[in-house]
This record gives structure tokens, sequence and C-alpha cells, in this order.
């Protein structure tokens, strides 16, 4: 898989992009997951679509777990509150490091 | 690096997100005009309800378009969830006049979009709304002239019968 380069990192994850493959790796600490660019935007529709204000109501989340499923349901992953939140920022990151996303002034470098 | 993202997708993924958002509106515009003419059929006004079966149709297409384009372009369509759809009207002047308003929320949505591919300079998201600009005006003028027959005609049961004949199915 390799050689690979890092887009960019959260506090639990790792972005990479693979030139060679014209795929992408997401770090996911359990495991290295790898994804095609529709099995990324499929990632980043599921994890935006995660209400994350259930988590803070006892009877629609009382655990505040997440299950997860990835490319097509080949990887499962039970995800925590703040590991969804971590996610969800290391998604929002890559995408505007990979220049499809509006040019917000959140982030600047590939740092 | 490559720009393997850029390669795979043309538009934001910002527009990607409101144009899905557009999709699921104009689903739900598909099942209310939907629901509008089982109204009108029910109570025998056949030409308002033929004009709703067609205006469901329409809706149809634009969700179409832009599900097509947003999947032309790279992006992920996703196919809408409609929730439960209003059944109920005290008349077919409320009928209009929800058709109308809901027919103003989607030139609002779709002027939003617009706005924010601009800002982005997601020139090619904007050029592909400009059908749906026009269209929009259309619709709204459509939904306004049937509006005004109740203002010169009145609402009696005669002039409600007269009204629905006047309404054009083509
Ligand atoms: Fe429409
Ligand atoms: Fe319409």
């Amino acid at each position: 898989m390799f050689p690979m380069e890092r887009i960019n990192s959260s506090h639990y994850y790792t972005f990479f992009q693979s030139d060679k493959e014209r795929c992408f790796y997401i770090d996911l600490g359990q495991k290295l997951v790898r994804l095609s660019f529709c099995q990324l935007l499929a990632l980043r529709q599921k994890v935006w679509s995660i209400n994350i204000e259930d988590h803070f109501d006892e009877d629609a989340n009382p655990h505040g777990f997440e299950i997860v499923s990835l490319c097509n349901r080949e990887h499962l992953f039970i995800l925590n509150t703040l590991e969804v939140l971590d996610l969800k920022e290391l998604l929002t990151g890559a995408f505007f490091l990979l220049d499809i996303a509006a040019q917000t002034p959140s982030l600047t470098s590939r740092a | 690096m490559k720009d393997i993202a850029r390669q795979q997708m043309s538009i934001k993924v910002e527009s990607m997100d409101m144009l899905n958002a557009q999709i699921q509106m104009e689903g739900r515009a598909s099942a209310s005009y939907l629901a509008m003419a089982s109204w009108c059929d029910q109570r025998g006004y056949n030409q308002s309800a033929g004009f709703m079966y067609k205006q469901a149709a329409e809706e149809r297409e634009h969700m179409m378009k832009i599900f097509k384009f947003v999947n032309d372009c790279g992006g992920n369509a996703i196919s809408p969830a409609i929730e439960s759809t209003n059944h109920d009207f005290s008349s077919l002047e409320e009928v209009f006049e929800t058709a109308l308003s809901q027919e103003i929320d989607v030139t609002k949505s779709i002027n939003r979009i617009v706005a924010a591919a601009k800002k982005n300079s997601d020139f090619g998201v904007e050029n592909f709304l400009q059908w749906f600009i026009t269209e929009q005006l259309e619709e709204e003028k459509t939904m306004r002239d049937i509006l005004d027959l109740f203002e010169i005609m009145g609402r009696d049961g005669i002039a409600l019968k007269l009204i629905d004949e006047r309404i054009s199915v083509e």
C-alpha cells in the first residue's frame, strides 16, 4: 500500500492518499481502511447524518455509541461520541486539503 | 501529490450537500402534489386533479435532473426519504395556496444554492441551476394566475366548478 502521503490527522485518526492506487486510507487505530473516492463520499455521508445530539439524550442513545459500516459493510466500527466528532473533524480537514471543499479560512496548511 | 479527489469529482462537496437537500425537496414537492391530486380527484375537480398529477410528475423530473447531475459530476446522489405528506385541505383555494407557498420555498432554496455556488466559484453548479431559476419563475406565475381566478370568480360552488374548468392540464 505504500508509498502514501499523509494528508492530515485528527486526535485519534490519520488520513492518507495513495497516488499509485488512486485511493485513500484512514488509520482508525484498530484498523487501516482502504477507501475509493466513492466510498469516501459514502463514509462522509454516514458520519454527517449521525445525530450527535442523541448522544446527550438518555432515551435516544443511552450509551452514546454509533455503529458505522464502511465500504458496503465490509468493515464495522463502533464509535463513541468523541470518536464520532473526531472522525468528522478528520474528514472536514481532509476534504478541504483535497481541494474539493469550499475555501474556508479555518484550515490553511497541510501540516 | 495527485489531485485524485478533484479528478473524481468536479463540484464542491458543499454544493453536493445542498443539491442532495434539493433532491429531497423536489421529491417532497412531488409527493405533496400527488396528495393534492388525490384531494381534487375525490371532490370531482377533474381539471385541477389532472394539473396536480402533472405537477407531481414534473417535480419528479426535477429531482431526477439534479440526481443525475450530482452523479455525473462524480458525487454521491442520495435517494430521498419522504416523510409524512399532508393530505388535508379545507378548500380548493387552499390547495393552490399551498402549492404557491411550496413553489416559493423551492425558489428560495435554489437561490441559496446558486448564491453559495457563486461564492465558492463552483460555476458549473451555478450554470446548471440557471434552468431551475427560469422554471421557478414560471411555476410561481402559474400558481398566482390560478389564485387570481378565485378573486375574480368568487368561491361559491358554481364559481369553483368554473375555476376548475379553466385549469389547464397542458
Ligand atoms: Fe421543482
Ligand atoms: Fe415546481
